[in-house]
């Protein structure tokens, strides 16, 4: 297994280059489509607000949490595998992925709800960019739950070919999941 | 027993989130400016320390602030 040495380099910030461009990308993606989603509001602000009393915030809280609890047990996973332990890395690696999973649970029951109350996607401005932001969303979590699922299973069958960089890039990506959902559940949930 | 620094930010990012409910389910004038602030807040720590983002080069640190400062300024704003 190779270890990175902490440096404060601009060509590598934690997790990688590539991953931190990525970062950015999909911040400014969903940044600039949740400044349009406010542009909008203005327009039609009763119907934003009667759209937005519609979501189960309680829902939304309890994601936020599932998020930080399982970003927390990510930064856990890293900082063990640095130390050279791998039992509790991959335990919490577990309870990393166990968190991403009661998201998407939690997150599949919200979504039945709402289609079973007819607030689809052509219901309202509102509800287009609930469903637009929230699914693309959704499928980062997803695609996290596939690198983080493959990470395990290079530590269960092969903890040699183990590479650190790799580890700490797939943290980062999982890590922004968690950072995009904390833009998304203020201004969706909470604003109008 | 000397905790993680990792668990002392969780406890404040799960305070945050309790507090972003309370304020959002309150009449208070200022509640959307107060919601984003403490998005803000919860939005550096998960970067900085989960992230390990504070151990990194400050082009990376100055350009997820300024995202962010852009971001929670025209969403207000607007």
């Amino acid at each position: 297994m190779s270890q990175v040495t902490t440096k404060a380099s601009l060509y590598y910030p934690p997790g990688g280059i590539l991953m931190w461009i990525i970062v950015y990308l999909e911040l400014f993606t969903f940044g600039a489509v949740l400044v349009a989603m406010a542009l909008y509001s203005k327009d039609e602000a009763s119907i934003f607000h009667e759209s937005r009393l519609q979501l189960n915030t309680t829902f939304g809280a309890i994601n936020t949490l599932f998020l930080l609890v399982s970003g927390f047990f990510m930064a856990l996973t890293v900082t063990a595998l640095k130390t050279n332990n791998l039992s509790k890395s991959k335990t919490y690696l577990k309870l990393t992925m166990l968190g991403g999973l009661l998201f998407l649970g939690l997150k599949t029951v919200e979504y039945f709800d709402k289609i079973e109350a007819g607030l689809t996607m052509g219901y309202n401005t509102f509800f287009s960019f609930y469903w637009m932001l929230t699914l693309f969303h959704v499928i980062h979590v997803l695609v996290g739950l596939v690198i983080l699922a493959s990470v395990f299973r290079t530590m269960n069958k092969n903890p040699e070919k183990l590479i650190m960089e790799d580890v700490e890039a797939s943290a980062t990506f999982w890590h922004m999941c968690d950072l995009i959902w904390l833009l998304l559940f203020p201004v969706i949930y909470l604003v109008f | 027993m000397k905790q993680n620094p990792f668990f002392y930010v969780l406890i404040l990012l799960i305070a945050l989130t309790v507090l972003s409910a309370v304020v959002a389910n309150s009449h208070l004038e200022n509640a959307a400016t107060i919601i984003m602030v403490l998005a803000a807040f919860k939005f550096l720590a998960v970067a900085f320390y989960f992230m390990e983002l504070r151990h990194a080069n400050t082009f990376w640190k100055a350009l997820l602030i300024a995202f962010l400062t852009i971001f929670i300024g025209l969403v207000l704003i607007i």
